[in-house]
């Protein structure tokens, strides 16, 4: 397959969480200022009938373009984007967004994994991976993948999450990645989002 | 889990086809290789493993197969989309004297089933014929029991009323040994057969094809392909439906259809 765009430079920025991780989502929106140098992909839990759609529930929050992609669009820089409900949301080695219909993995569908570990495997530089709050282990394969690939990944503290268990897996699968604690965690996403 | 990488999945490729003749060439790297992880761990295997558990042939590479190519599915999913289907599509569609369905790609059956409750609803399944196809022999065999387990049902049963069922799903299937059967009425106007999208060509002409969540394990090159077989097996004015994030785009074809509605995806051919 050839390229999606000429876009050598695309690099992206993963962000996963579930129960307890919406308001970080909304406030880490708010830092988000146009325009910025990659793309900038969101995978929240969230139920098959959800029929919220993300981009028009933030859209006050931000001034870079959001959406929830379409299979074989061409992920793009400067660009915010939502994992669909009830599909697994892939990251092509062709620069291109890939959807899939296979088995839930921890019970979900958009899973973390799934699209943590295809970019892992994509080619496509990671400038930052981030797990926030939620209620199960997804996200801790693929975050581990990342952190051995040499992305640099962050967790949100398990103490102060709403819910500790996924950042908790997370830690017990690869001690290595970066404690967001309350006192600097957005610094440290303000930092990562420049 | 254990993780594979594309060099690898090439490996795989090339593998499968000199010992089964299946050729996944075509098919989408990014979901093949989740695909393929989830088979090894499932199966509490590593790659090189693979490669040596495949040389048995028969069964075995026949197995990974169904494995990587089986699809999701389950009964009016989508019950926005079976609503549009029933109020835009079904009302044009009640005149035709026959009317000629294809679910392709159906796995095992459970779309099939949902149209030809919907048909019947509508009153007009008595002149329709479902045509429902598969690659997989193995799908096609349990599509043709239908039988489903009753945990599903429950969710199929809250989908078909969302979509404006007009009775409750249980007038359409027996329970048997804890699972649910479908009434074989639903299925003598179903015809379930093999049909592979990538390889085989038109087989009828049809006022209406569903082809949901099935463009997306094709690679851009075979996608276009097969829509060109989709349009081909569409009558002049006959309606095509994929699913909610796939699109006409990138397939060459965006001209000679209509949008009926962007956001479930439906079109109609109308050159």
């Amino acid at each position: 397959m050839s390229n999606a765009t000429d876009n050598g430079s695309l690099s992206l920025v993963l962000v996963g969480g579930s129960s307890g991780s919406f308001a970080i989502f909304e406030e880490m929106l708010r830092l988000v200022r146009n325009p910025i140098s990659f793309a900038l992909i969101f995978v929240l839990h969230r139920g098959k009938s959800s029929t919220a759609v993300l981009p028009q529930l933030f859209k006050n929050k931000t001034n870079v373009a959001m959406s929830e992609p379409y299979h074989l669009d061409p992920i793009e820089e400067n660009s915010i984007y939502f994992a669909y409900p009830d599909y697994h949301l892939l990251i092509g080695p062709d620069k291109r967004f890939h959807y899939d219909c296979s088995d839930k993995d921890f019970f979900s569908r958009p899973s973390i994994d799934a699209t943590f570990i295809s970019a892992a495997v994509s080619g496509i530089p990671v400038k930052a991976a981030m797990l926030f709050s939620g209620s199960s282990a997804d996200g801790a394969f693929g975050m581990k993948a990342l952190a051995e690939k040499g992305f640099p990944t962050y967790v949100q503290n398990p103490a102060e999450a709403e819910s500790p268990r996924m950042p908790e897996q997370a830690l017990l699968a690869y001690e290595k990645h970066r404690v967001m604690v309350d006192g600097n965690l957005f610094s440290i996403i303000n930092d990562i989002l420049q | 889990m254990v993780l594979i990488e594309y060099a690898e999945l090439e490996i795989l490729i090339v593998r499968i086809r000199e010992i089964s003749g299946f050729d996944f060439s075509g098919y989408a790297r990014p979901s093949l290789l989740r695909r393929a992880s989830r088979y090894l761990t499932t199966h509490k295997m590593d790659f090189p493993q693979l490669l040596v558990h495949i040389e048995q042939g028969g069964s075995v590479v026949y197995g990974l197969i169904q494995e990587l190519t089986v699809n999701y599915s389950e009964m009016f999913r989508d019950a926005d989309f079976f609503m549009k289907a029933k109020s835009e599509v079904f009302t044009y569609l009640e005149s035709y004297p026959t009317l000629r369905f294809w679910v392709a790609g159906c796995a095992t059956g459970e779309e099939a089933y949902s149209m030809a409750i919907f048909l019947k609803e509508a009153g007009f399944l008595g002149r329709s014929l479902i045509y429902a196809t598969d690659l997989s022999k193995k799908a096609l065999t349990a599509a043709r029991e239908g039988v489903f387990t009753l945990g599903n049902v429950r969710t199929y049963s809250e989908n078909y009323l969302a979509a404006g069922g007009k009775h409750s799903l249980s007038d359409y299937y027996h329970v048997a040994y804890n699972k649910a059967v479908m009434l074989p009425e639903l299925r003598r106007n179903i015809v379930f057969s093999m049909h592979d999208l990538t390889g085989d060509g038109v087989f009828n002409e049809f006022q209406f094809i569903s082809c949901r969540n099935v463009m997306i394990y094709f690679t851009l090159e075979l996608r276009q392909k097969v829509f060109r077989l989709l349009y081909d097996s569409l009558s002049m004015l006959g309606f095509l439906c994929l699913g909610k994030r796939e699109t006409l785009r990138y397939s060459g074809l965006e001209e000679n259809f209509k949008v009926i509605d962007s956001t479930l995806n439906i079109y109609q051919k109308i050159r």
